[in-house]
């Protein structure tokens, strides 16, 4: 296993999908450390900065989106092999397809993780300095790293998970993007919107409760309003078990497909 | 002798189609086995059967009695070259072999020597993506040898190849064979094979037609020949011919064969009849034809059934085929002269 797991890393560091996710990822995390600091000058007229705890957890936290750019790196680790067809070679290597799979998922999730602390890292960079450019307190900023970090760094991780289980079931790239984005970035929200019930039990919420955040990270429309998501552990598990249940459908499949 | 790989009745039905049909033969260990069959015969799903690529619907493909995906490491045992595997194109040459082999927990410094070996080490840093065909096949190689398996399983690897690249392929297969590798080269051509293998396994259909030693096909060859004639008299001499019903194929206004005909034979009826001729060539079949020939009439035979895999289409087809056509099949001479 360690074997695939280190294949599975030259691999990824080999083609430009992670880079260029990573990249994405940068710019999608200054823009958001601005629409943050708008936003506040927006409500508070700009005549104060980010200083309450909760006003610097979102600022801390403001990459915490990005996390649809883990769950891409997790579907495009997988169906990019089958894409370019060097999935014959890795079933050369890697016959047994279930440890493959099992491969991908732990390489997804520290690949994953590596971008959540990128990101994290980035915004204390350029959030910090805008801060401080304004007047504000680093360290302020700083003290609220340990209450946002292990959960955008845990969510990440799952979302990459998640990515792989679905991309094992959906091998067709095109397909597997459009569904994804399709689901995170509109069905599950008219879903949620329709049954309100439902949100403790999407993908999205799962991770949210997972993140032990409130609603307020990140996107910052609901100022801090916690909803009625399931707790850290229950999150975690639950997202955890969509990623496995997905993958384990996958490799279900992914073993009985012939690769011509 | 010792086998490397056994299939052993096996069959693969897609959808509708059976592609491999109640297959079975031996790859000897040691030895180079040449795959034989036209295009969809069966070749390819077979080889990915054996290796663990394609499901098998019935019956078994192994190497000494085990399935790939039993094989603890198994490329440190069987080496593959597919047809339709594909690199990363913005994979660099060496990244993709690191790749396998640290997957595979072979040492990286078997990178360099592979690329080495298949003469690609100066364009080991460069991405895939910018390599020709041939350059391609022979990365395929190096991922095969990483390993140093004892068995190697090429699919159509002269595929793409210039004339300079399969002769390049000819002398490296039998170099892996003097090192007491087996290897097992599938192609629709005998031709491109005929200089390197020592056995034949030939199928049709996804039938076995034939398995065979390279010599015994020789000789087979050797037994199909005929006599060309080009004749400005050559009216004159199918006449008699006809006359005497003994078949003959026009393959150019002034020119024909006769299959199964000598020169002994030949040589007294032209003179007997005092018939011009500018030229007279001896026919020997080639390999090729006898292989053309295996799998055409074993093609023909099918819907009847009834035929043993082998000894049918040798004799029976029709040889009176149309003017310019290859040969059918070579039929028995009729009796001689009269």
């Amino acid at each position: 296993m360690i074997n695939v797991i280190r294949s599975e890393w030259i691999k990824l560091r080999t083609t430009a999908v992670p880079w260029v996710l990573t990249g994405i990822a940068l710019v999608i995390n200054g823009l958001l450390i601005l629409v943050i600091f708008l936003r506040h000058d927006q409500l508070t007229g700009g005549d104060s900065i980010p200083h309450t705890t909760q006003q610097l957890n979102n600022l801390v936290g403001s990459g915490f989106q990005g996390y649809l750019l883990a769950l891409l790196l997790g579907v495009l680790c997988i169906t990019t092999e089958f894409r370019h067809k060097t999935v014959t070679t890795a079933f050369l290597v890697t016959p047994q397809r279930p440890v493959f799979v099992v491969g991908k998922m732990i390489l997804a999730a520290i690949a994953g993780a590596v971008l959540a602390v990128i990101m994290l890292v980035a915004t204390m960079i350029g959030g910090g300095l805008t801060l401080v450019a304004r007047g504000g307190s680093f360290s302020a900023m700083l003290h609220q790293l340990p209450s946002v970090a292990p959960g955008m760094i845990l969510v990440f991780a799952l979302f990459a998970i998640l990515g792989v289980g679905i991309g094992s079931l959906l091998t067709n790239q095109v397909a597997a993007i459009i569904v994804v984005l399709g689901w995170f970035i509109l069905l599950e929200g008219i879903l949620v919107s329709l049954v309100t019930s439902a949100e403790k039990w999407v993908p999205t919420g799962a991770a949210l409760a997972a993140s032990n955040l409130t609603r307020g990270q990140g996107g910052g429309n609901n100022g801090g309003e916690v909803f009625h998501l399931f707790n850290q552990w229950q999150g975690t598990l639950l997202m955890l078990g969509y990623g496995i249940l997905f993958a384990a459908i996958g490799s279900y499949f992914l073993t009985r497909r012939d690769i011509t | 002798m010792p086998s490397a790989i056994e299939i052993d009745h096996l069959t693969k039905q897609f959808r509708g189609v059976l592609a491999v049909n109640d297959l079975s033969f031996e790859v000897a260990a040691g030895r180079v086995t040449g795959f034989l069959g036209p295009n969809g015969s069966g070749k390819t799903t077979t080889l990915r059967m054996l290796l663990g690529l394609v499901e098998i619907t019935g019956g078994s493909a192994t190497f000494g009695g085990r399935k790939y995906v039993q094989i603890d490491k198994p490329i440190q045992h069987v080496g593959a070259v597919l047809e339709a595997t594909s690199f990363h194109p913005s994979r660099r040459a060496e990244d993709h072999l690191k790749m396998v082999a640290v997957g595979a927990g072979i040492p990286v410094s078997r990178v360099a020597e592979t690329l080495d070996l298949v003469g690609l080490s100066d364009v080991a840093r460069r991405r895939v993506g910018k390599f020709s065909l041939g350059m391609r096949q022979r990365l395929q190689l190096a991922t095969a040898l990483l390993g140093d398996p004892e068995i190697l399983i090429l699919d159509e690897p002269a595929n793409g190849l210039d004339p300079q690249g399969i002769q390049w392929l000819r002398t490296f297969i039998r170099h892996q064979a003097s090192t007491g590798r087996s290897v097992l080269v599938s192609s629709h051509l005998l031709s491109e094979m005929e200089e390197t293998v020592d056995d034949v396994v030939i199928v049709s259909q996804g039938r076995l037609v034939l398995q065979t030693t390279l010599a015994d096909l020789s000789t087979r060859a050797g037994t199909t020949t005929g006599m060309r004639i080009r004749s400005p008299e050559i009216a004159r001499f199918t006449g008699l011919l006809a006359a005497s019903s003994i078949a003959f194929r026009t393959i150019a206004p002034d020119t024909i064969v006769i299959d199964g005909a000598t020169p002994e034979w030949l040589g007294p009826v032209l003179a007997q009849h005092q018939i011009v001729v500018y030229e007279v060539i001896h026919e020997k079949g080639s390999l090729e034809d006898v292989f053309l020939n295996l799998t055409r009439g074993f093609e023909a035979s099918l819907p009847g059934g009834g035929h043993a895999p082998g000894s049918g289409p040798m004799g029976g087809a029709p040889t009176a085929a149309p003017a310019a056509a290859p040969p059918a099949a070579p039929g028995p001479f009729p009796g001689g002269p009269s």
